[in-house]
């Protein structure tokens, strides 16, 4: 099999303030990720030649089919997809971008990941499922059942769970796109309101409005756009059940998931999880991240949380996880976070990320999962040789 | 020989002060408690509980006829019977009926069932009787209503009692009654209505019944009638010159309250734990009328005749927190609704046997259980190989959480993942547990409960509580 490693380059990236935006549509969200997208790739418009748009809850001013995309821009006349894969649906997204310029099919291809979550009332995200079987879930409280396995087996306390958000919201603060640029405590994050134990307020994601979008061509044509560009090495996509809690096999430690969309993309691009530089992972709750880096493979099961512990996750440690601030404290709109994902990985890889720069980023991995566990996307990017 | 071979029991756990009934209305409402129903129980619900005691040790097939009484059933029209029959997993070929109208109407469906297998044409009947009877914020009846349910199978083993005879009186007098569109039973005042209705009526029917077979009133091992109120019943045994210390089964009413339907059947399977075999004893109930039964203990009488054990459903108990907690739990404030689409009577119809009579799937090539139903092995990966399995409803929380976002009546919710004995994992909702009970390790029991309502409907399913 044909490995999709080198073949693709990311020519420009943007992405909207994350946060409550009471002021944006849908359309304005598209609109400012895509247009900084182009003046990031210094292109017009014109040379784009198809697209994707992600986004997973359909908004009643736009999420649902190509025209998502294609309206507010006037994208007309070419190939525009919607993708929705649960939580995985940007970094999906870009994915099926990369393939499409891999394939030969397209020259030049436009990613847009947007949501709207803050028209709606109510608190979280609307659940829809079975009448009778899916009643009762909430995104916190399914991700808890997976929370509460593993601190019950490997002995682990709330306490760290809290230094997972503390390190975030410290990198956030540091970003000023970020929803929540506010650092806090972990006294703080203990003492916030229950959500879904053992989730606190202050382990969930907020819930936020954003858009984000990425531009890829031909590796070969990088060069016409700008002198920078940056290379995906490895893209891969794993489906595990929708149903975990319904999987008598299944141990409630991690995600097969992201197990296997991380081995897929590590072979792609014939690297190994000591390799990477940083990553951006998919911190939902603060007890996702720990699962993680140890479903990516960057530690052995059941040590991640040591990891957390000994620092080795903050920039200057060892293997900085989420600088952007992550999902916890840049927000998670969720179509929007897997191309913002890829936002800060590029700007990393280029240098641009000021206090937040990791040093020396040759090599950075994005990740989603959703489902939970149902769903994992794994990106691999890095600098020219 | 008919009578009753098994009697389960269902009390349901939360229990109200009645010093909170009290303290909310600035009233004097008397001692001790009653039993409310959880926010996600009804009578439907209770008698599921009851019927699935009642049927242990019961092969499901061996059950030809259900018959659910109640003045309180969730829905006026649909009939409830066949749900219950449906939650336990009793043969489509059954017959079921409803019984109604007053809270004789327990006693009228054992009689029904007993006359059915006298006659020989059934087998086995399980009367399920329960009742939810609603009663008027800062009313008279409120702190005495209580709820829970009682079933008999009755059949021509009669391991706990024989069936000797039956009497009845119809009269019209007006008691207690709830208009078409009422909300709340009404009552009329009982310094009129005990002596000159429900005494009267009662006394004559029990009074024929062991006249008729030659039960003197010394002989009366015990008087298990559904009374408004401990004096009533007192009054009736003095009427009938029992010594009602020594024969009148006393009701339980500060601790449960007033059940309504389940009364007689309830202090029928009190007097039967204590019988000796031979011991005479007379079920009745007022409504419009009254109907007495009496009963002979048989060798199945005394310890261990009803399941659970009726100290054990009054001793497993969670007081509520407060009066607005069951005025929530009984409807009169908050809504449990959810939006119209969620409500599909197509899947409720086409997975019946999954999400009522909870079956799951069996692999025929690996032997893993699992749950929903579907048409590839989940562990095998085999196509088309799975049998439908009926799932165990006892087992052990695998993981869980305390959820306090997503929507209920009542917050937090436990979520709980459950390793079922004999395999099958579920993802239920944990229902009357306090959150200390709510624990990876712990024993749980799968319990029928209303889920939810919304579209003019209910829609119902299993949870978990603790066992």
């Amino acid at each position: 099999m044909k490995s999709i490693r080198d073949q693709v380059a990311v020519i420009g990236v943007g992405c909207t303030k994350f946060g409550d935006l009471y002021d944006k549509t849908y359309e304005d969200q598209v609109c400012e990720a895509a247009f900084a997208a182009y003046d990031d790739a210094g292109i017009d418009p014109e040379v784009i030649d198809a697209a994707y748009v992600g986004t997973y809850i359909p908004h009643a001013q736009g999420g649902k089919a190509g025209i998502s995309l294609a309206d507010p821009l006037r994208l007309y006349g070419r190939p525009v997809t919607r993708v929705e894969n649960f939580c995985a649906t940007g970094t999906d997204a870009f994915r099926n971008a990369c393939l499409a310029v891999a394939s030969g099919q397209h020259e030049v291809v436009l990613v847009v990941g947007a949501e709207k979550l803050k028209d709606r009332p109510g608190r979280g995200i609307p659940r829809v499922g079975h009448q009778l079987l899916a009643k009762g879930n909430s995104a916190p409280g399914l991700f808890a059942l997976a929370a509460n396995r593993y601190m019950h087996t490997f002995g682990v306390g709330r306490e760290t769970l809290a230094r997972v958000a503390v390190k975030n919201h410290w990198n956030g603060a540091r970003n000023p796109l970020a929803h929540m640029q506010v650092e806090v405590t972990v006294e703080k994050v203990l003492a916030a309101p229950m959500i879904a134990s053992p989730f606190g307020l202050f382990d969930c994601c907020p819930t936020t409005d954003g858009g984000a979008a990425a531009i890829v061509c031909r590796a070969e044509r990088a060069h016409e756009f700008r002198k920078d560009p940056v290379l995906v090495k490895g893209a891969a996509l794993a489906v595990a059940t929708g149903r975990p809690y319904f999987d008598p096999t299944f141990d409630y430690l991690g995600f097969r998931s992201t197990q296997a969309a991380a081995r897929a993309a590590f072979a792609q691009a014939g690297v190994t999880p000591g390799d990477i530089d940083l990553a951006e992972v998919h911190d939902c709750f603060t007890w996702t991240e720990i699962s993680n880096i140890e479903d990516i493979g960057f530690c052995a099961k059941g040590e991640g949380w040591k990891w957390v512990e000994e620092g080795r996750t903050r920039i200057g440690g060892q293997l900085p996880i989420n600088p952007s601030g992550g999902l916890k404290s840049f927000g998670h709109p969720i179509g929007a976070s897997g191309v913002r994902m890829i936002y800060e990985c590029v700007r990393q890889l280029r240098g641009q990320c000021g206090e937040r720069q990791v040093q020396g980023a040759e090599l950075v991995l994005a990740h989603n999962v959703g489902g939970p566990g149902a769903v994992s996307c794994v990106v691999i990017l890095g600098l020219p040789a | 020989m008919v009578g009753i071979s098994s009697i389960g029991v269902h009390v349901p756990r939360s229990r109200l002060d009645r010093a909170l009934i009290g303290r909310a209305w600035g009233s004097r409402p008397g001692a001790g408690e009653k039993a409310v129903a959880h926010h996600d129980e009804d009578a439907l619900t209770m008698a599921v509980e009851a019927a699935a005691r009642c049927l242990e040790g019961t092969h499901p097939l061996r059950v030809d006829a259900l018959f659910f009484a109640s003045t309180s059933a969730p829905y006026r029209e649909k009939q409830v019977a066949s749900v219950v029959a449906t939650a336990c997993d009793l043969p489509r070929e059954i017959s079921t009926a409803d019984f109604g109208g007053s809270v004789r109407c327990g006693i009228a469906a054992l009689v029904a069932a007993v006359r059915a297998v006298e006659s020989g044409a059934c087998r086995r009947v399980l009367v399920a009787v329960s009742d939810c009877r609603p009663a008027e914020p800062e009313g008279e009846l409120e702190p005495l209503l209580g709820d829970g349910a009682v079933a008999f199978l009755v059949d021509r083993e009669a391991r706990l009692a024989e069936v000797l005879g039956t009497a009845a009186v119809a009269e019209e007098f007006t008691f207690q009654w709830r208009l078409d569109d009422g909300r709340s039973v009404q009552v009329q005042d009982a310094r009129f209505s005990v002596g000159h209705g429900w005494v009267r009526d009662l006394a004559e029917v029990v009074g024929r019944v062991m006249n008729e077979h030659g039960v003197g009133t010394d002989q009366l091992d015990a008087l298990a009638v559904g009374a408004p109120d401990a004096r009533a019943a007192s009054q009736l045994a003095t009427e009938l010159g029992l010594d009602a210390k020594r024969q009148l089964v006393a009701p339980v009413i500060d601790r449960i309250g007033v059940l309504g339907s389940p009364d007689p059947l309830l202090l029928t399977a009190i007097a039967l734990e204590r019988a000796l075999p031979g011991a005479p004893i007379v079920l009745a109930a007022f409504g419009e009328g009254a109907e007495a039964v009496l009963l002979r203990a048989c060798a199945g009488a005394g310890a261990g005749a009803v399941r659970p054990a009726v100290a054990a459903a009054l001793d497993r108990r969670l007081p509520l927190p407060s009066y607005e907690r069951y005025l929530k739990y009984r409807r009169r404030l908050g809504s449990d609704d959810t939006p119209v689409e969620l409500i599909s009577n197509v899947l409720e119809f086409r997975e019946l046997q999954q999400d009522v009579r909870f079956y799951g799937s069996r692999c025929q090539k690996c032997g893993l259980v699992q749950y929903p139903q579907a048409r590839v092995c989940l562990g095998c990966l085999a196509r088309e190989s799975l049998d439908p399995v009926k799932l165990s409803k006892t087992g052990t929380i695998f993981t869980c959480t305390v959820d306090h976002l997503a929507a209920n009546l009542e917050h937090p919710m436990g979520m709980v993942v459950v390793d079922l004995d004999g395999g099958g994992r579920v993802y239920v909702q944990m229902t009357e547990a306090t959150p200390e009970e709510i624990v990876i390790g712990a024993s749980v029991v799968l319990t029928f409960r209303r889920l939810h309502a919304g579209g003019e409907n209910y829609n119902y399913f299993w949870k978990a509580r603790p066992r």
